[in-house]
């Protein structure tokens, strides 16, 4: 009975060693949950419309509006949807903590890369879905000024022209590329997304051109032998709104892309592991490190721009990796990939260094991600607790006011010399002045440099399960993830000196005194033996 | 060197259970506490969690086996020899000093192991069960139950793991020094008997006599018939209580050759045990009980016999001085005797006692005096 019960005993001792020993990881089994997906392998791709069949569509359109034009007139109120978004506007009414409701977008924001389109539309609106946006007398109620194919071409031959204020290349034959529309895919996104900040993967860091064709490892999601997956399946759009912000300009917690959409809330089979998603953001596990294929731009110094060559055009240089550290109309620049990324609680809101904020501190916080460990969620903007979320944080030097303590937006770009942009007369002077009096706002002529911090939350370059963060990677005495995030106990991070010497102490002490009296115990014996001995 | 059952299978299960599970938690505990890397961060924080439902679950058993049992009682601190215990730990047992308690079935922990235990039972214990499960369960501070932090709950739970810690070391230290051997008491623990010296056994069988005669004593009152009480109520003391039987407590009677007899006031034997058997050679009880005590004696003993067991059944207890008996087989053998009256229904109903066995020195004491006698007689001899 005794050897049954302990057989039993010991059976189930090893069962349940055996069940929570980790599983061999199985990667390409999918062993998690899902919802709202359709995998690629039971998906009917083809078009349900052939737009070559269209007569409106085949003729030679003598200007993009006119293609614009024939495309409203089959979508009708398709213009309004877009005159509606934030793709159109370049702004969006957000409510920033202490400053209310603010129309803010790449319209008006400043960062700590190329500062602020004003001024310089007419290269920046390259990445504007509309065409002749080269100052403020754009018109953003035309329809026909809407660009409709640079989101749904298929054929890659689509390209808006440089400088042209987003109007397309002369070269593109906007025939045949009316003729393939369809639904936007990596590459529509990416030509803007990948692009951002002057160079492919510069500004977000997880938004690389090597994702149209990538391996599991750079982004599960996107890979080619995966499933593949375009932008849209995740940022869903619903009358050309599409789910998801970056909050390099967003301000609040509403319409965001999840990893819950499909993959549920519970998505491990270890309750520990989802309990873990009450405080942390899936990314912070799933997107170990980023900027995986190219490098990301990590440091932007604008002070030491200007250098010019004998002939008087700017110098380059490039790092050992082929990567610009130095540009004469930007300054010095740092790269990295393969990069870890900082952590920071966050709550889905954030705020933002406007022009007209005075600078209080210094590195300028250009957008301050709001949350923290004590933040459960009772600020109802939020609704739900702060998370840890991996960050890629952009930090700089850039002109700033040094009377008026605020930044400056300088004219950066004309198609001249002589016009005062900085990138053709290297004149910080004028280009401030041009560029402040653009916006109409007060410039004392004073300007210096000033160190500026930029965050982006990662979500994108999505690690295979296997590739994932380990428990010790946060949890663990030393070189944890989280060492910069103070404000709670982390077990396994985390301990009380006092409290560990203590207790080492105690049992240190228990041990010596066990071997002590041992010790003594055996010498007194001897000593009680030897006198019984003489004693008889 | 005897064997003593103290420890009931229950209990050392509950015990080497627990031992596994205290050991299971402290090793995977400093593993999150991130004092190593053994097992794996993740697999720790599970058999963690496991195991921590495991020990409450054998907790419930445990209390509920404390109570049913009554073995709670064990752990009602006593200040009783307190010092003296205190004082053999860190004097005594150097110089090989008797220990100051006895380990018994009634009593088998000294009054310091009585106040560390329950210290742990309602002290230590439920603090750590307390702030584990706490910690376990809201250690993410969201709507609902929830803590500002988990530092406080993990402090204690940390404190509490170093004084476990400790307590281990000294406590499997002190079972290798207290018992007879180095192991014994690790032994006992495992198979529930534990060996002790004969004095201590002579204490253990002092208090087990008087268990054995508390609870006769109160069938007789409670009305039971006398018939076979001895007996059942040894058994029962002996099975239930944990004295080995054969071995043990025959042996000591046996071995201090004292006989037991029980006689009706009529003068008929009623009960004899295996000891009185052999002291009059006889081979089983069917060929005494029932035959008259006047048998074993010649005629002239048996009248002394008799004005005693008069004086007995007047409610006197008596201790008779040495007697003769004439065995089965008609050789004579010596031995003193104790007398005491059987009440049953508060009348004398027949009378009990032991004999213990003095041939030998009778006979050693007659050899000396045949010694004495030649002796002299050689002398007397030598003088003329």
């Amino acid at each position: 009975m005794k050897k049954f019960v302990s057989i039993v005993l010991i059976i189930l001792f090893f069962g349940v060693l055996t069940d929570v020993m980790p599983q061999e990881k199985t990667d390409s089994v999918r062993t998690f949950p899902l919802v709202n997906y359709i995998y690629k392998a039971n998906r009917n791709t083809s078009p349900s419309v052939d737009h070559s069949k269209f007569e409106i569509l085949k003729q030679d359109f003598e200007d993009a509006h006119q293609l614009t034009a024939a495309c409203l007139s089959c979508h009708t109120e398709r213009d309004k949807e877009i005159m509606a978004t934030s793709h159109w506007n370049w702004e969006r009414e957000d409510v920033l903590e202490g400053k209310g409701k603010v129309k803010l977008g790449k319209k008006n924001i400043i960062n700590n890369f190329c500062i602020g389109v004003s001024g310089s539309e007419a290269t920046c609106t390259r990445c504007h879905i509309g065409y002749g946006w080269k100052d403020k007398s754009f018109d953003f109620t035309e329809p026909t000024n809407i660009d409709c194919v640079v989101c749904h071409d298929q054929t890659d031959t689509y390209k808006k022209g440089k400088g042209m204020a987003g109007l397309p290349d002369p070269s593109v034959n906007l025939s045949y590329v009316a003729q393939n529309v369809g639904t936007p895919r990596q590459e529509n996104c990416g030509v803007c997304h990948f692009w951002g900040g002057g160079g492919n993967n510069v500004k977000h860091g997880d938004l690389d051109v090597a994702m149209l064709d990538c391996s599991r490892e750079v982004d599960v999601h996107m890979a080619s032998e995966g499933e593949d997956m375009s932008c849209v399946e995740c940022h869903k759009t619903e009358k050309h709104q599409m789910a998801g912000r970056v909050y390099a300009l967003s301000s609040e917690n509403k319409n965001r892309a999840t990893c819950i959409q499909c993959h549920t809330s519970k998505p491990h089979q270890d309750e520990m592991l989802n309990d873990h998603n009450i405080r942390v953001a899936c990314q912070t596990c799933h997107i170990p490190v980023y900027a995986k294929q190219n490098a990301t731009k990590m440091w932007w110094d604008w002070s030491s721009a200007g250098r010019l060559d004998e002939h008087g055009k700017p110098t380059h240089e490039n790092d050992a990796y082929g990567n610009h550290n130095y540009l004469g109309i930007k300054g010095n620049f740092i790269y990295d990939d393969w990069v870890k990324p900082e952590y920071y609680w966050f709550n889905g809101l954030a705020n933002h260094q406007l022009i007209t904020d005075k600078i209080e501190s210094v590195p300028v916080q250009m957008n301050s991600l709001y949350g923290s460990y004590r933040d459960k969620g009772e600020n109802q903007a939020s609704l739900e607790p702060s998370k840890i979320w991996p960050v890629k944080v952009h930090r700089g030097r850039q002109v700033y006011d040094t009377i008026n303590m605020t930044l400056i937006q300088p004219k950066l770009w004309d198609k001249e010399k002589g016009k005062g942009a900085y990138w053709t007369d290297f004149d910080w002077e004028e280009a401030n002045r041009l560029g402040m009096e653009y916006i109409g706002k007060d410039y004392s002529g004073a300007y210096g440099f000033i160190e500026t911090e930029m965050y982006w939350p990662l979500n994108h370059q999505v690690s295979p399960a296997d590739k994932a963060l380990q428990c010790v990677d946060c949890h663990q005495r030393k070189d944890s993830r989280l060492a910069s995030l103070t404000d709670f106990y982390l077990p396994g991070r985390d301990s009380n000196a006092f409290l560990d010497g203590f207790g080492v102490i105690a049992v240190i002490g228990a041990i010596i005194g066990v071997f002590v009296h041992s010790i003594l115990r055996r010498i007194m014996r001897r000593k009680c033996f030897f006198q019984k001995e003489s004693n008889e | 060197m005897k064997k003593v059952y103290i420890y009931k299978l229950f209990e050392r299960f509950w015990h080497w259970s627990q031992a596994l599970i205290i050991g299971g938690l402290g090793l995977t505990g400093f593993e999150i506490h991130g004092s190593y890397n053994l097992l794996g961060f993740q697999t720790a924080v599970s058999l963690h969690s496991i195991l921590a439902w495991a020990f409450l679950v054998l907790i419930v058993f445990a209390i509920f086996w404390h109570i049913t049992s009554g073995e709670w009682r064990q752990y009602v601190p006593t200040t009783k020899l307190l010092k003296e215990q205190f004082m053999y730990y860190i004097g005594g047992i150097f110089r090989n000093a008797p220990h100051p308690t006895n380990k018994t079935v009634y009593n088998k922990f000294n009054p310091l192991q009585r106040m560390i235990y329950l210290g742990l039972k309602i002290l230590v214990i439920p603090i750590m069960v307390l702030s584990g499960f706490i910690y376990l369960y809201f250690h993410y501070p969201k709507f609902g139950i929830e803590f500002d932090s988990l530092q406080t709950i993990a402090y204690i739970h940390t404190f509490g793991a170093y004084i476990l810690l400790a307590f281990i070391v000294a406590h499997v230290y002190l079972t290798t020094v207290t018992g007879v051997n180095t192991f014994s008491s690790i032994k006992a623990m495992i198979f529930g008997w534990e060996e002790m010296e004969d004095e201590e056994i002579k204490v253990v069988v002092e208090e087990e006599m008087e268990v054995a005669l508390k609870i006769i004593k109160s069938k007789l009152h409670a009305g039971e018939t006398r018939s076979n009480i001895l007996d059942t109520a040894l058994e029962e003391v002996e099975g239930k209580l944990g004295v080995m039987r054969e071995t043990f407590f025959r042996d000591a009677i046996s071995n201090s050759s004292a006989g037991y007899f029980c006689i009706s006031k009529e003068g008929y034997y009623k009960e004899v045990n295996e000891a009185w058997l052999s002291l009059y050679k006889y081979d089983s009880r069917d060929e005494i009980i029932g035959k008259h005590y006047r048998l074993s004696r010649s005629e002239e003993d048996f009248r002394e016999l008799e004005q005693t067991v008069a004086h007995v059944l007047q409610g006197e207890t008596m201790s008779h001085g040495e007697v003769k008996r004439i065995c089965k087989d008609g050789a004579e053998g010596f031995h003193t005797l104790t007398l005491s009256p059987v009440y049953i229904d508060n009348e004398i109903n027949c009378f009990e006692g032991f004999i213990i066995d003095t041939t030998a020195k009778h006979l050693a004491e007659r050899e000396m005096l045949k010694k004495k006698i030649r002796i002299a007689e050689r002398q007397k001899k030598n003088d003329e």
